[in-house]
């Protein structure tokens, strides 16, 4: 399999960056805001032609997973969000 | 994962708002689906929508979760491989005859596999429980039925999880010797106590590796060493290491050790109990039926369960570096916070052989139990699930040493994967405004900060 080009790699990373936007749950989203930016930025280090395929293709299925799960927490959204996303008072 | 799922790859823009709409319109078939329904609208305050009232405490939304040392979130990448097992493949993995039980046995096969590989052993070594309580319950009453005739004294410490107590306090009443070896006050058990207290009749040693209410890390490789070189089987509750800690069972040398999923981002209600096989470790099974999981612990293994446990030992695994480097950043900030704004904060338990993610202070002069009515934001607990029934404090406090009122103070935070940075800010401006404030009505802060020793005071009696 090719290596993927640098406009897909781009392409995957804003991916994941929107579907973790689309999660109800203030600390999933920012987990995977997070994990993201940390992986690609350890990954852009990666050289070698196989484990970059390997790099995008793993950051691919979790795309799908995350995009299932999206829906999934939505569907279950509690009523009241966490009191991090409620702007203090005090 | 079997690729015979269909999975659609792309939910397209227009679907995700549709089902966002239809979760409106659906009413809830089932019973607790409509009572989770009536509770949560019954508890929103009618002068200020968007506020939950609940025990008569009012707080405007959802607490931040510093508690992953009671339980976790789970994942979202293994709800995603349990799901399956409760939509279509919902099979009994016990059942031989069709493609359901076969999908199914598959599935916990492939689990197995999962949490052999986390701990670095056979799946051949690996039963399935109902959490790290059973594995705990079979390792130590199991173990000791089995072995009655020849070995009657069990060595564990006084600091272990309360169903490792209770077991041994039920072998007690059996007619079995246990040793409950004190620790220091750094929560470490001292191996020479271990040494002194073996006898020719001991034949099991409990000690659980990280602990869950002050998170400290025993000397779990040298603890093995002594065992082997006595010939005595080491059982472990690795409840709390499992995924945060390196956990290799051929490094420690144990014979039995037990497993949790729901602390390590995994759904409730499974757990694992690692049994060695080279050399062979027998226990007495404490579940008698159907002969599953090789006759050690009959019923139906819960398929999704097992799934879940699985994903979450392979997620774990793969980012037990990530994360664990991500919460020692986040212990460091809790920490420096903490103590930047307050004096008097003592950390319970050894600061160096310690989790990062469990971190148990004591704020002096300050009433417990106030200090977290105040901090209701904020999802903590002081001292450990199983005990905070009582009124006691914690044995595991008594057990350090820690003073009474010191003890009544103590709160744990727990940080794991999912906790932010700006939670441990918030938690920190919390708690500091807290205990600034109870100090400020505490007439005995007042005595100490004029000098005067609270020890020496002779108080007078009616």
């Amino acid at each position: 399999m090719s290596s993927p080009s640098r406009t897909e790699i781009l392409g995957l990373f804003r991916s994941l960056l929107k579907t973790a936007r689309k999660f109800p749950d203030y600390n999933i989203r920012e987990y995977m805001k997070r994990r993201t930016i940390d992986g690609f930025r350890q990954n852009s280090k990666l050289t070698d032609a196989p484990s970059v395929s390997s790099a995008f293709l793993d950051a691919n299925s979790q795309l799908e997973v995350a995009k299932r799960q999206a829906v999934v927490y939505t569907l279950y959204a509690p009523p009241i969000k966490s009191v991090m996303e409620i702007k203090s008072t005090s | 994962m079997s690729s015979s799922l269909r999975r659609t790859t792309s939910i397209s823009k227009t679907i995700a708002p549709a089902l966002t709409h239809l979760k409106t319109l659906i009413q809830p078939y089932s019973a607790t689906a409509v009572a989770l329904e009536s509770s949560t609208s019954t508890a929103y305050n009618e002068e200020e929508p968007g506020a939950i009232s609940m025990k008569g405490v009012k707080i405007s939304g959802r607490p931040l979760y510093l508690d992953m040392q009671a339980t976790s979130p789970v994942d979202p990448r293994v709800l995603d491989a349990m799901l399956p097992y409760f939509v279509s493949h919902y099979g009994n993995p016990h059942s031989r005859t069709h493609l359901y039980g076969w999908e199914s046995e598959q599935a916990v096969e492939r689990a197995r596999e999962q949490v052999a590989a986390s701990i670095n052993a056979s799946p051949k070594e690996i039963v399935f429980t109902s959490g790290a309580t059973e594995s705990n319950n079979i390792s130590v009453k199991g173990f000791m039925r089995f072995h009655k005739e020849s070995k009657r004294h069990v060595i564990t410490t006084q600091t272990e999880h309360k169903c490792v107590l209770d077991s041994c306090r039920h072998l007690q009443q059996q007619g079995f010797d246990v040793t409950y070896l004190p620790v220091g006050s750094d929560g470490l058990v001292k191996l020479s106590d271990l040494e002194a207290a073996i006898r020719p009749d001991t034949g099991l040693v409990s000690i659980m590796t990280v602990n869950n209410e002050i998170g400290v890390v025993q000397p779990m490789a040298e603890i093995g060493q002594i065992c082997k070189k006595h010939g005595i089987v080491l059982h472990t509750d690795a409840a709390q290491a499992l995924g945060k800690i390196p956990v290799d069972v051929q490094e420690i040398g144990v014979g039995l050790m037990s497993l949790s999923a729901h602390k390590i981002y995994g759904p409730k209600g499974v757990g694992a109990l690692y049994i060695r096989r080279r050399p062979r470790v027998r226990v007495e099974p404490q579940m008698s039926g159907g002969g599953q999981e090789r006759g050690l612990r009959s019923g139906t293994v819960p398929t999704p369960l097992a799934v879940g446990m699985g994903a979450a030992c392979e997620v774990a695994v793969k980012e037990m570096e990530y994360d664990s480097k991500h919460v020692q950043v986040l212990q460091q900030r809790l920490l420096n916070g903490i103590r930047s704004r307050l004096d008097g904060v003592v950390i319970n338990g050894s600061e160096e052989h310690r989790y990062w993610g469990n971190l148990n202070l004591s704020f002096a002069y300050v009433e417990g139990e106030s200090l977290l009515m105040g901090l209701k934001e904020v999802a903590v607990s002081s001292g450990s699930a199983c005990t905070s029934a009582s009124l006691e404090p914690s044995y595991v406090l008594r057990a350090l040493g820690v003073d009474e009122d010191m003890a009544h103070t103590s709160i744990r935070f727990g940080m794991g994967r999912f906790t932010t940075e700006e939670e441990i800010d918030r938690a920190v401006e919390l708690t500091v405004n807290q205990v600034e404030k109870l100090r400020e009505m505490s007439p005995l802060y007042e005595m100490v900060k004029d000098g005067i020793d609270i020890k020496s005071i002779q108080w007078a009696q009616h």
